[in-house]
């Protein structure tokens, strides 16, 4: 294993930023993951990173070394890709086995890896089946089982839970993320789910048009984002965000709780809204509501937790507070796009 | 009950629908077929009214005809020779064609230019430059030096099935390129760069990635080019006529010149069947392959 570092890395498809300046060190057995809506340059990034497309400006350094100018195969990089790219003609035994054989090592030592691979991700039961008899769970154990033979430097995944179904998701997010514990691999994660993001990560790249937005732990993310995109990118239902005079006010919904709940608190913020709809979903109640005065009239959300009884009628008008030290506070140069995007998530 | 009556009238519905096509293909299929079949238990020669049964008696006279055997070992070389020829050919361009170049559009339309000329316009054109003496062919040999003295391209009973295979190939082998570039770009691009990655050199990506994908479809093209191979008459007929001495007689040639030129019917029709009983079993073996490679799907 080894640290990688990108430095000044930019890639240009005809006269477009797929990927712009983007600076990154991910720590020896760190687990970083790249986040960002479809075509915000994180697969570029990782092509980029495994040698598959060349930086049309920047370096790549494994290990401290610069690797650049060197092709995929001589970057010792894996890649396991979305669609786990097994080769259907060969057996899950030959899958593993493919980085060994085209690199003409000999039939015994490929025998004890694959064993090895096949015995630590569990599918030792598999190797005669072809892939096109196995689960996609089994599928991507198979693809993780084959960039583990080679030893490789850096671990690249680029989605690999989406093509598995929601149940299995969360159970082979687990499973991954003992795994890398387990062969201590720096790991580069592409994905476009925060839950994800936020359950794997060591440290989050929150990525968008190309441009790196801000790198932290979850939590750094979570609860200081470093602008509107992050704030609602990252959060389900998003960060509210109400325009104020000269600045962008964000609280998350679950901060917003009904006055009573601070009890004796002093430092808290008044939230008047108008509700329009509540969402009974469980464990929680969204509140749909329009911010009131003396808060311009805003779509807004809050998420209130089913152990607070709470009746609350459509159309009222109701006063709750935000803790002072949970509100956020963003400039307003970039306000247009961000409010649309946030009232567009809300709507959805 | 309703639900009984609309099935009687989906089913009546349903034979209705097919009753054209089953009138068409028993009048064009099986009643020649039949047709065939009874003639080659008969004597028939043209223009007599007495069709005698003669039992097996045709098909002994074939199997001590030295002429079938001639032409059964023809076809064989033909056939062997044409399609060989075509899949090499034809997956080599496909290999080709699949590159990324300038101006590949216009290469695979002029590819493929040989497959949409009409054989007979095709034919003639290829014989004229062929002839010995007129023909581009040797012209260009000879200045070239390559050989010494014009080559009799159709009238050597040793080179014409040569020259026959040489204008078969030239017409068929994009029908290769064809079904071969559709199997190329089915192949998923992240396989060959999952293998880059791998370290797999670009030799080891054709030999594990592209030939084990081509493999299937491969074999069916080689046997369904075989099938229209074996009964090719125009392109052989146009050329040679079966010439010269019988050297490019194949089968359907063969079955031709008995029934139009010597009006023995009846011999004509065992040889017919014959060949029918090849054909059928390589079309079993065509359907037995391709539902192999379903199944695999």
């Amino acid at each position: 294993m080894a640290d990688l570092e990108l430095r000044q890395i930019s890639k240009q498809f005809d006269r477009q930023f797929a990927v712009k300046d983007v600076n990154l060190h991910v720590q020896d057995g760190e687990l970083v993951v790249l986040l960002g809506p479809s075509g915000c340059g994180k697969s570029t990034l990782m092509r980029l990173i495994a040698g598959l497309e060349s930086p049309t400006q920047g370096q790549v350094l494994i290990g401290g070394q610069d690797k650049t100018p060197l092709r995929p195969k001589d970057r010792n990089v894996a890649l396991v890709f979305q669609s786990y790219a097994l080769y259907p003609h060969l057996s899950i035994y030959e899958n593993i086995a493919f980085p060994l054989r085209v690199r003409g090592v000999p039939s015994k030592t490929v025998d004890a890896k694959v064993m090895w691979a096949a015995r630590l991700l569990d599918i030792e039961r598999l190797l005669q089946r072809k892939p096109r008899h196995t689960s996609g769970g089994e599928r991507q154990r198979t693809a993780l089982a084959r960039s583990l033979v080679r030893d490789p430097a850096v671990f690249l995944l680029d989605e690999p839970l989406s093509n598995l179904d929601a149940k299995m998701r969360h159970a082979a997010r687990e499973e991954l993320r003992s795994f890398q514990h387990q062969v201590k691999a720096t790991w580069i994660h592409v994905t476009h789910d925060q839950t994800e993001a936020m359950g794997l990560g060591d440290r989050i790249v929150v990525m968008d048009k190309g441009r790196v937005r801000q790198i932290g732990t979850p939590g750094e993310i979570y609860r200081y984002p470093a602008d509107t995109f992050v704030a609602t990118f990252v959060g389900s239902p998003p960060m509210n965000l109400i325009a104020m005079d000269d600045h962008i006010l964000g609280f998350r919904p679950e901060s917003c709780l009904p006055t009573a709940y601070f009890e004796n608190e002093i430092d808290l913020f008044k939230v008047a809204f108008r509700l329009q709809r509540a969402e009974y979903l469980g464990n929680e109640t969204l509140l749909y509501a329009i911010a009131d005065a003396p808060l311009p009239s805003t779509k807004m959300i809050a998420r209130i937790p089913s152990t607070l009884r709470l009746d609350v009628a459509q159309g009222e008008r109701y006063e709750f507070a935000v803790r002072r030290s949970d509100l956020r506070y963003f400039g307003t140069d970039e306000l247009g796009a961000h409010i649309d995007r946030h009232l567009d998530a809300i709507r959805a | 009950m309703r639900n009984l009556t609309s099935e009687t009238e989906n089913r009546a519905i349903a034979a209705l629908a097919l009753l054209p096509s089953f009138a068409i293909l028993l009048v064009l299929v099986a009643l020649p077929t039949f047709s065939v079949a009874l003639y080659s238990l008969q004597d028939v020669q043209m223009g007599e009214a007495a069709h005698p049964f003669v039992g097996f008696e045709n098909f002994l006279w074939a199997w001590n005809y030295a002429p079938f055997w001639n032409a059964l070992n023809n076809t064989l070389v033909w056939v062997f020779g044409s399609v060989s020829l075509e899949m090499v050919i034809g997956v080599a361009v496909a290999l080709m064609l699949n590159r990324n170049f300038v101006g590949r559009g216009i290469a695979r339309a002029v590819v493929f230019a040989p497959y949409l000329i009409p054989t007979v316009v095709a034919v003639l054109v290829w014989r004229y430059m062929f002839h010995d003496v007129l023909g581009v062919v040797n012209y260009f040999l000879l200045k070239a030096g390559l050989i010494e003295t014009p080559v009799n391209w159709l009238s050597s009973p040793r080179v014409a099935m040569t020259t026959v295979i040489i204008v078969g190939v030239w017409k068929f082998f994009p029908f290769v390129v064809l079904a071969i570039l559709g199997v190329l770009q089915a192949i998923p691009q992240d396989q060959y760069e999952a293998a880059k990655i791998d370290g797999a050199s670009e030799w080891q990506q054709f030999w594990r990635i592209t030939l084990p994908h081509l493999m299937p479809i491969f074999l069916l093209t080689a046997l369904l080019r075989s099938i229209w191979t074996f009964h090719k008459f125009d392109i052989i007929y146009l050329l040679t006529g079966g010439g010269p001495v019988g050297s490019t007689t194949t089968l359907p040639v063969l079955v031709y010149q008995k029934a139009f030129a010597d009006f023995e019917i009846g011999r004509a029709a065992a040889l017919a069947l014959i060949t029918a009983f090849v054909l059928t079993l390589l079309l079993l073996l065509y359907f037995y392959l391709s539902k192999q490679v379903e199944a695999r799907q």
